[in-house]
């Protein structure tokens, strides 16, 4: 019997000596604080998955040649046909057209939003998954900031990502929805600029607008992306699990990878300036890291369990 | 098997990685072809009768049977009929069973005024001591006692008796045979490791998400995301994956619009909704990665009669856009790399459960087999199709592995029949409450359970 499980760092001997051989064994999450059970696991993960719906095989080992997209006549609702309508009822409010039209305006608020984003993200930046924010390292994140836009995303990933952790609420700033509808004309138009790799702008869209539709709660940002990470896991840092969020000082490289992606729309109702907003969720947040403290380790385990099962006759 | 490949390099992904990291292709199907044409269904039409499905299943199994029971009881018994039976004459008669239950649900007799009956809720079993057992051919019935377990059987299998008639209308049996196995296919299996995961009940949409860290983590070693070097590389060795029923859980099917009053309701969505986005998500994952076969299940939005018709491809759109995503429909036939593969969602073998004294799945799906009908209780007591022309559940070629989902537990089997065909029977947990699935080795026909867990609020392991 093959198991796969999924156990805390201090089970971790008790579980190995359970099973008769080890098939294979690698860190799966690191978070500050001692988790109660796994669904902020499974949560952050769901996250991350959906906003990368588009590529999730693209950083897996295994590469199957027979998974290609059927050619449009055969299946007429590619995806990649839907955000464009889906997105076009949105951008309406910011311009007539589609998503190429509006890039001037958008640019100041998104510079705007890359000083609410870099500030908050500073916040945010420790925060291994599962754990609070802190507010530190704003030397690293304002050089990160005065970066062009193409930083913004990672910031607001990380700060989103954050907010999705155990901060309630809207940990997230609250961008105005007029920002949030401006930033996507300039996401849909900085698509082109960016370089043309991993997460398209076509997950992202469609993630918000499907977000934005359907009125979700859940701060449903472009992270870190899942291709991020799983690069940097094998690369470097294979002691950092499987984690999404990426570490945010490292290389410039990786980051100008993502692409200018919508940023922390979270669907709150415009309220408090982001600001205040920010600092208040946070504190709570920090005073409870300060109480938790603990690192933990998640290990997965990945084990074969022989055992001969007397009556079904099977093993 | 998957283990012992996987096991050198366990450790690997506990030290500072290699500069590149290694691609593993995944296998490609060498042969697959689908044979379930037989259950796909065209233009229906509801206004026929269901005798004509007897009729046809009689027709059809008789020259098989007849031949059996020659085998069995020697070249020069008489075959008779019903209607040409004598009394005291030793002969073998073929014909359809029928078992009389009194705690047979029969809308008939709940809604008839005049037995003032309570409808009665659904039971585990159905059976009782005393249900009785009539064969029936295409003109008459006769009782049936003897040696022949009254309780075992079910409605709806063709049979034949050995035995005479009595004086008070009864015939007594002596001996009884099924069609048994259906003769062999050619073995033309692969000679290298393959694998196919076969999983069923994923349960999606239900109340509870404890199962939801387990269908992520199958799924993440399906694609090669979890697992040391030689994990990613066993699991590209997975060629198909089979997700055998019961994708939505049965929470998804309470419907509040026939409690409730419309004023509460009108703006709820039905919970099958968001359930069929999270199999979208998750097909997609897969798609991207490994071809996978679904099967609509007893809780799935599909048709409830057997056989049912494949999901539609709307309702996943972004899985649907990948190739690898094939909708079947349930029963399902299909020839992967040279093994041929038979296997329902479970309604059939829960079924014969509900109106059998048989406990094990397995065992079960093994009679099954054995009497040469996927489902024998359809239509009497499991909803069916009305078919006239042909019975598409009687087993014509004796596939190499006959399987059934969601099943209270994992449980395989390989049976040796005696004209050379050699089957696997698996029966295939339900997910959502085993968090187990099965990965099958076409080279060998053997089969190993996969079970995933996660830790819990109390600190079990």
């Amino acid at each position: 019997c093959h198991k796969v499980a999924v156990v805390r760092e201090d089970k971790l001997e008790a579980m190995k000596s359970k099973l008769s051989t080890i098939a294979s064994v690698h860190v799966y999450s690191i978070q500050k604080a001692l988790l109660k059970d796994s669904s902020p696991l499974y949560n952050t993960d769901y996250d991350i998955i959906k906003t990368n719906l588009q590529h999730c095989s693209k950083f897996s080992a295994i590469r199957c040649a027979a998974a290609v997209p059927r050619t449009p006549p055969d299946a007429p609702r590619a995806p990649a046909q839907s955000p464009p309508r889906q997105r076009d009822p949105e951008a309406t409010s910011v311009n007539g057209h589609g998503p190429r039209a509006a890039k001037p305006p958008p640019q100041q608020h998104r510079g705007i939003m890359g000083m609410f984003a870099a500030k908050a993200a500073a916040k945010a930046q420790d925060t291994p998954k599962e754990a609070k924010a802190e507010a530190k390292e704003a030397p690293g994140v304002s050089a990160a900031s005065s970066k062009p836009p193409t930083k913004n995303s990672i910031m607001n990933n990380f700060f989103g990502k954050a907010a999705m952790n155990k901060l309630k609420a809207n940990s997230v700033p609250e961008q105005p929805k007029e920002e949030k509808e401006v930033v996507k004309p300039s996401v849909a138009v900085a698509e082109p600029e960016s370089s043309p790799n991993t997460i398209a702008e076509k997950p992202g869209k469609k993630t918000e607008s499907a977000r934005i539709q359907q009125k979700d709660k859940k701060s449903k940002m472009k992270r870190g992306d899942r291709s991020d990470d799983e690069e940097e896991r094998d690369p470097e840092n294979v002691k950092k699990k499987r984690k999404r969020i990426k570490q945010l000082l490292s290389d410039s490289s990786d980051e100008e990878d993502v692409p200018p992606s919508p940023t922390p729309e979270e669907e709150r109702a415009p309220s408090p300036p982001p600001k205040p907003a920010l600092k208040t969720e946070l504190e709570p947040a920090s005073t409870e890291v300060s109480a938790g403290g603990r690192k933990r380790k998640r290990k997965r385990v990945l084990k074969s369990k022989m055992f001969i099962d007397e009556e079904e006759g099977c093993m | 098997m998957f283990s012992e490949q996987a096991a050198p390099t366990a450790q690997g992904l506990l030290a500072p990685p290699t500069a590149e990291p290694p691609i593993f292709p995944r296998l490609a199907v060498a042969g697959y072809s689908d044979c379930s044409q037989p259950f796909q269904l065209g233009e229906r039409s509801f206004s026929r009768q269901y005798a004509h499905i007897y009729a046809v299943r009689l027709a059809t199994m008789r020259p098989g049977l007849e031949q059996r029971a020659r085998g069995r009881w020697g070249n020069d018994i008489a075959l008779r009929r019903l209607s040409e039976l004598q009394e005291g004459e030793k002969c073998c008669v073929v014909g359809t069973l029928f078992k009389v239950m009194q705690l047979q649900p029969s809308i008939l007799q709940e809604i008839s005024e005049e037995h003032n009956l309570v409808p009665q809720p659904p039971l585990p079993k159905y059976i009782q001591p005393c249900d009785e057992l009539m064969l029936e051919d295409e003109l008459q019935r006769i009782k049936l006692e003897g040696a022949i377990d009254v309780q075992r059987l079910v409605t709806g299998t063709i049979v034949a008796v050995y035995g005479c008639e009595q004086d008070d209308g009864r015939f007594l049996v002596e001996d009884h045979c099924f069609a048994d196995l259906p003769p062999p296919l050619p073995w033309s299996g692969p000679s290298s490791n393959r694998f196919v995961l076969l999983a069923s009940g994923l349960g999606l949409g239900s109340v509870s998400g404890e199962a939801l860290l387990s269908t992520q983590l199958l799924v993440d070693v399906v694609t090669g995301h979890l697992g040391a070097e030689g994990e990613q590389s066993c699991a590209a060795h997975i060629t198909r994956v089979i997700l055998a029923g019961n994708l939505l859980s049965q929470n998804t099917q309470s419907r509040d619009t026939i409690n409730k009053a419309k004023y509460l309701t009108k703006k709820t969505q039905a919970a099958s909704v968001e359930a069929v986005k999270m199999l979208d998500e998750i097909l997609l994952q897969l798609c991207t990665s490994v071809p996978v076969d679904v099967m609509p299940g007893e809780f799935d939005p599909t048709n409830y009669t057997l056989p049912q018709q494949p999901l539609h491809r709307c309702m996943l759109p972004l899985a649907s856009a990948y190739a690898t995503l094939r909708l079947v429909t349930n029963p399902y036939q299909a020839n992967l790399d040279g093994v041929r593969f038979l296997g329902t969602s479970g309604q059939n073998i829960s079924d014969i459960f509900k109106y059998s004294s048989m406990d094990d799945y397995l065992e079960i799906l093994e009679w099954t087999l054995l009497a040469g009908h996927i489902s024998p209780t359809a239509p009497d007591t499991l909803g069916c199709y009305p078919f006239y022309k042909s019975d598409p559940f009687i087993l014509t070629e004796c596939p190499h592995v006959y399987f059934c989902g969601n099943a209270p537990h994992f449980q395989s089997k390989l049976l040796q029949g005696k004209e050379g065909q050699r089957v696997l029977l698996v029966t295939v947990p339900d997910f959502s409450a085993t968090q187990t699935a099965c990965l099958v080795n076409l080279r060998d026909l053997s089969c190993q359970p996969i079970t995933f867990s996660s830790f819990g609020a109390d600190s079990e392991d």
